[in-house]
């Protein structure tokens, strides 16, 4: 029992909670500089929050219960008290949101091409199934050619019935029973027309950086990037997003030897060999959206909004202690 | 527009220079006229540095909140016009010249690091077409210019042995500065939680907004609690500024992620 308490005081010691914010602090610092990807997901990074988490707990579960005894002794400052209490009670349930968002949460990311309809139960667990159907992708610009904002129109459908239709875009995420998705990635399928090996002459969506076989030669095309505004001085970059001058960039090989490098218009007949000639047609955008359920985002928000309000009265609102100096001109 | 800019950049830097030196003539020498021209100077400066900020704004053609040059000019005003709000309540001008170094040395590293940041219009990017970005951009700046101003008067109370800035005084304007990074750091999750879909994602700016945040938590609570104060508790505010000057250049310079804006 005496170790118990002894362990005890020890976790629910102030000094003990200065301790572990250092460590977190040095910790994270460490982190940032080197392998932040895998260092804040490492077990001893979580355990590290955990103990802070369970030492925070139990240092604001004492004062709670000091706070009465306190109050009679320092009747001005129960404001300070209560927004400390606030703000330390706050963190808990902040860390305690990204608790349930580690073991609960779920994230994915999902690529629609326009026109296509993906069933969102087989990314995110969920009750009741909905699908996601991508009617347009836009890239709006500004004057400069910059982009000033990605737009994806989608159609939520259940069972095959629509229920709802939406705008994501960045800043502007879809919440659709608990699950939210944002606008994060977009890219394109560059469409190419040839004859293929088996003779016929068909028009195929082409990822970035795919081969294509025509039928006739010994070559090979490699549909390397689409470049909306291509400029020679900015070489394999685009100038601008915006399509001003678009271009397919393409490479053309024989027995693994690169033949050529060229940037064909759209629509250009493109010879790769004798009587042998691809056509790129255009391009077919694509959106990249971040598919987000996470049950700890409230608990998160509540926090958040216990610990501003914390720390706002125990900082500013209540009264200072102390004997002011002053300073004079003279 | 742009040769404007330029000339009240650098009219700015000089104005807040020559104000440091002064205070630190006067302060030596004791000499009253020297102090007198300094506070004037700073509250030139005042009005140099606002009109710079209206100046942007007409060249962006939105409020300058985005990169870092713009970022700096409410660094600075902010810690200039707490410098002035302080020192006609405290009635002293010790701190002025750590202050006002502090300022030139910020408005300083737009002309270095931060070039050409100011004389061209550049229009936001989605992830920043938020109002959030007012919010968030703001109580940084009253943040850091309140850990600055914090600093200032610190390095004084090292750097002399009789000094009249009192640790409760320090206290009080980094308790301030503490609020306004919460804020920060909570506005700044909630619009993540918008834009990147994620409210903590460890990017190096968050991470080393929550390191400043921690050392000025552990300030607080030494101070508070555990009743440290003179030279250790100056040396931590300093420390504290040395890590907010390192969030704010370091992050942008040397460590790259979702905060990379300029």
């Amino acid at each position: 029992m005496e170790i118990l308490k002894k362990v005890y005081r020890y976790l629910s010691s102030m000094k003990t909670g200065l301790v572990l914010l250092v460590l977190v602090g040095a910790a994270a610092a460490l982190g940032s500089a080197f392998l932040p990807d895998v260092f804040f997901n490492t077990w001893l990074f979580k355990l590290l929050l955990i103990i802070l988490s369970v030492n925070m707990v139990l240092c604001t579960a004492n004062r709670f219960i000091l706070f009465k005894s306190r109050l009679i002794k320092n009747s001005n400052r129960w404001l300070r008290e209560i927004g400390s209490m606030l703000l330390h009670a706050g963190i808990v349930f902040i860390l305690a949101g990204l608790l349930v968002h580690a073991f609960y949460g779920q994230n994915a990311q999902i690529a629609i091409r326009t026109g296509d309809t993906v069933d969102v139960s087989q990314i995110i667990t969920m009750k009741e199934p909905f699908s996601l159907h991508l009617d347009d992708f836009k890239v709006e610009f500004n004057e400069d050619g910059s982009p000033s904002q990605f737009n994806s129109y989608v159609t939520v459908l259940e069972n095959g019935v629509t229920k709802d239709d939406a705008v994501i875009s960045v800043n502007h995420p879809l919440n659709y029973r608990g699950v939210k998705f944002y606008q994060q990635s977009y890219g394109y399928l560059i469409k190419a027309k040839y004859t293929n090996d088996t003779g016929s002459e068909v028009e195929e969506l082409i990822k970035e950086g795919n081969f294509i076989n025509p039928e006739g030669t010994g070559r090979t095309v490699k549909v390397f990037r689409y470049i909306p505004n291509f400029d020679p001085n900015h070489g394999m970059a685009t100038k601008t997003l915006r399509p001003d001058n678009p271009r397919i960039i393409f490479s053309v090989y024989e027995n693994e030897q690169l033949l050529g490098v060229g940037a064909a218009q759209f629509d250009e007949r493109v010879k790769i060999d004798e009587n042998v000639y691809v056509v790129f047609a255009g391009v077919e955008p694509y959106t990249i959206l971040k598919a987000k359920s996470d049950p700890g985002l409230p608990l998160a928000l509540f926090g958040g909004g216990m610990f501003v309000i914390g720390v706002t009265i125990a900082l500013l609102a209540a009264p200072s202690q102390g004997k002011k100096i002053e300073g004079s001109f003279n | 527009m742009k040769l404007l800019i330029t000339v009240i950049i650098y009219a700015l830097f000089i104005t807040y220079l020559l104000g440091a030196v002064l205070f630190f003539i006067g302060n030596k020498s004791g000499k009253k006229q020297a102090l007198l021209t300094a506070s004037l100077l700073v509250k030139i400066g005042l009005v140099l540095n606002i009109a710079a900020l209206i100046v942007r704004t007409m060249i962006a053609g939105r409020l300058p909140l985005a990169n870092s040059g713009e970022f700096t000019l409410w660094f600075t005003v902010v810690t200039v016009a707490l410098y002035l709000y302080y020192e006609a309540k405290a009635k002293m001008r010790e701190a002025g010249g750590a202050v006002m170094l502090i300022s030139a040395l910020l408005v300083g590293s737009i002309l270095v690091l931060m070039k050409g940041q100011l004389g061209e219009a550049t229009p936001l990017m989605p992830a920043l077409k938020s109002p959030w970005l007012t919010i968030h951009v703001l109580t940084a700046a009253v943040a850091y210019a309140c850990f600055a101003l914090a600093a200032g008067l610190a390095i004084m109370q090292l750097a002399k042995a009789e000094t009249k800035i009192t640790d409760g005084t320090v206290h009080r304007i980094v308790a301030g500065g503490f609020v306004m990074l919460s804020l920060t750091i909570v506005f700044g999750a909630v619009w993540a939680e918008q834009a990147w879909g994620s409210y903590w994602s460890w990017d190096p700016k968050e991470t080393w907004a929550l390191i400043t945040w921690i050392i000025y938590a552990l300030y607080l609570h030494l101070h508070r609690r555990l009743g440290w104060k003179g030279k250790t508790a100056s040396k931590m505010v300093i420390a504290g500024f040395v890590l907010v000057l390192f969030t704010f250049f370091g992050v942008n310079y040397l460590l790259s992620g979702l905060h990379s804006y300029a």
